[in-house]
């Protein structure tokens, strides 16, 4: 439990996912302790949806929801298995494009990364659970819910890629087109700068401790990259959608409980629909 | 002579915080600040319909609630604040950043203590209740401000010593506004209109204050 904590506070703080431990392409990320993490976020952030349900009053019968607190354990379990069952679709294909292009990254490493990125990703979504259930809590509107759990999502999903694509940088190292012009720069003497321009080298050094967001200049590996950037937004298109296949984790007031619901319509549809109801259109 | 004392503490505290002059004041010192300026406020606040009688609850009731508008938001703000520092690699000065938000609102406590006479006088020159809505309105807008500009003096230090403070002040801003908006719509009514009697939440208070907003938007735009 404990170790899970602290593995979990390394890879947020970025103390996992330092440049100079990374330069040798490996990513020391225990994936079974931090599946744990992930599984607890996750079913956290469940229980702050479901709670919208639980504090809606029927405006009809005067009553809770009839099978509110199913919809609790329903959100908690589908929660962390909607991560999951994401990136298990979408993995294999990473890893396939990631060696065509002829990365260094083995499929450990691969998955590493990406078991950091979802634990990046639910603590953002959790930290948000508060909110959420302060919103179930005081109001009514099924619509505005949807909208503020599917902003909450977002604001994590990009956090999460953030962290993926900043990672993935400082793994991959120096790309060679980049590594010759650095050599060029060395051997060529620096033109005398402007005396009134701010010099390079006043610039202070680098913070010891940056956080796992910072960009390290000068590393990059083209292709790889771009394999990658191609990634992440399949992960955010599957992910979402995949949350309205696995639906419903709120409870649409005035529709019995199940687990899941029939297969129709989609994500981005039911998005707009959301607004429109929401500003009346 | 204890009291006298205390009362000496405090306001020497509230100089520090509007000063923000650097003088690193503990949490708890911080949050009896709110406590006592916010129901200062409050209590004036909810003196609209009188303040004898019956309406003297209404006067309890917003001391109470004015101070819980700004402890409980920070409370619900505080987890993505601290998750956000960590990520954008700040966690080293999170206590720093935790007491430059702290101080914030305890200088909008203070300002809003200091603009409650000006409120009373209001209420002793107009009945008109929307007219009061709107003053207070004002007086919040105001110390608002000024809160502002003590945050901003907190994080200017902050963001010398890392730049990244300058985003994590921006994500605090919005996510304490977005959840204050709706807890202040939720813990009505602060005035107390005339006819109603008092209460500490409207029987009706469960609503959202976006989709209000939205309503009254649509109602000026399309009749």
């Amino acid at each position: 439990m404990k170790q899970t904590i602290r593995q979990l506070d390394a890879i947020l703080r970025g103390d996992a996912t330092r440049p100079e431990l990374l330069k040798e392409g490996q990513l020391g990320i225990p994936i079974a302790s931090v599946a744990g993490a992930l599984v607890a976020l996750g079913a956290f952030y469940g229980l702050c949806m479901g709670a919208f349900g639980v504090f809606r009053i029927d405006p009809e019968s005067g009553r809770q929801a009839h099978d509110a607190y199913m919809q609790l354990l329903a959100s908690a379990i589908k929660t962390p298995l909607l991560f999951f069952l994401t990136l298990l679709i979408t993995f294999p294909s990473l890893y396939v494009f990631n060696a065509l292009v002829g990365s260094r990254l083995s499929m450990v490493s691969v998955l590493r990364l990406l078991v950091a990125s979802l634990a990046v990703m639910l603590a953002v979504l959790a930290s948000f659970g508060p909110i959420v259930v302060f919103f179930s809590v005081s109001t009514d509107s099924y619509p505005f819910m949807k909208l503020l759990n599917v902003a909450a999502g977002t604001l994590a999903g990009l956090f999460g890629l953030a962290f993926l694509l900043r990672t993935l940088q400082r793994l991959l190292g120096p790309d060679p087109v980049v590594r010759q012009r650095a050599r060029q720069d060395v051997a060529e003497p620096t033109p005398p700068t402007d005396a009134n321009a701010p010099s390079v080298d006043d610039t202070p050094a680098a913070p010891v401790n940056s956080g796992p967001l910072e960009r390290v200049e000068g590393l990059s590996s083209r292709k790889a990259r771009r394999v990658f950037e191609i990634w992440t937004l399949v992960f955010g298109l599957v992910g979402a959608q995949m949350s309205w296949v696995m639906r419903p984790f709120l409870g649409s007031p005035g529709m019995p409980f199940t687990w899941f619901r029939d297969r129709q319509s989609n994500f981005f549809l039911e998005v707009l629909k959301a607004l429109q109801n929401l500003l009346g259109a | 002579m204890a009291v006298a004392t205390a009362l000496h503490r405090l306001g020497m505290d509230a100089d520090h915080v509007l000063r923000a002059d650097g003088t690193s004041l503990r949490l708890r010192r911080l949050l009896l600040m709110i406590a006592c300026f916010g129901m200062v406020y409050g209590s004036v606040m909810g003196s609209f319909a009188g303040v004898t009688g019956e309406r003297f609850l209404q006067v309890t009731y917003s001391a109470i609630k004015a101070p819980m508008l700004l402890v409980v938001t920070f409370a619900l703000s505080v987890p993505s604040f601290y998750v956000i520092n960590t990520l954008l690699g700040l966690r080293d000065d999170f206590a720093e950043a935790l007491r430059a938000v702290v101080a914030a609102q305890a200088g909008l406590t203070v300002i809003l203590g200091s603009l409650a006479p000006l409120t009373a006088w209001w209420y002793a020159c107009t009945g008109d209740y929307q007219a009061a809505i709107v003053f207070n309105a004002l007086m919040f807008a105001v110390a608002s401000v000024g809160a502002q500009s003590i945050l901003r003096a907190h994080y200017r230090r902050l963001i010398a010593r890392r730049p990244a403070h300058r985003w994590t002040l921006v994500g605090w801003l919005v996510i304490y506004a977005f959840v204050g908006v709706q807890m202040a719509w939720l813990l009505r009514p602060f005035i107390g209109a005339p006819g109603a009697s008092p209460q500490f939440l409207r029987a009706d208070a469960i609503g959202n204050a976006y989709i209000e907003l939205l309503r009254i938007l649509r109602l000026a735009l399309f009749g």
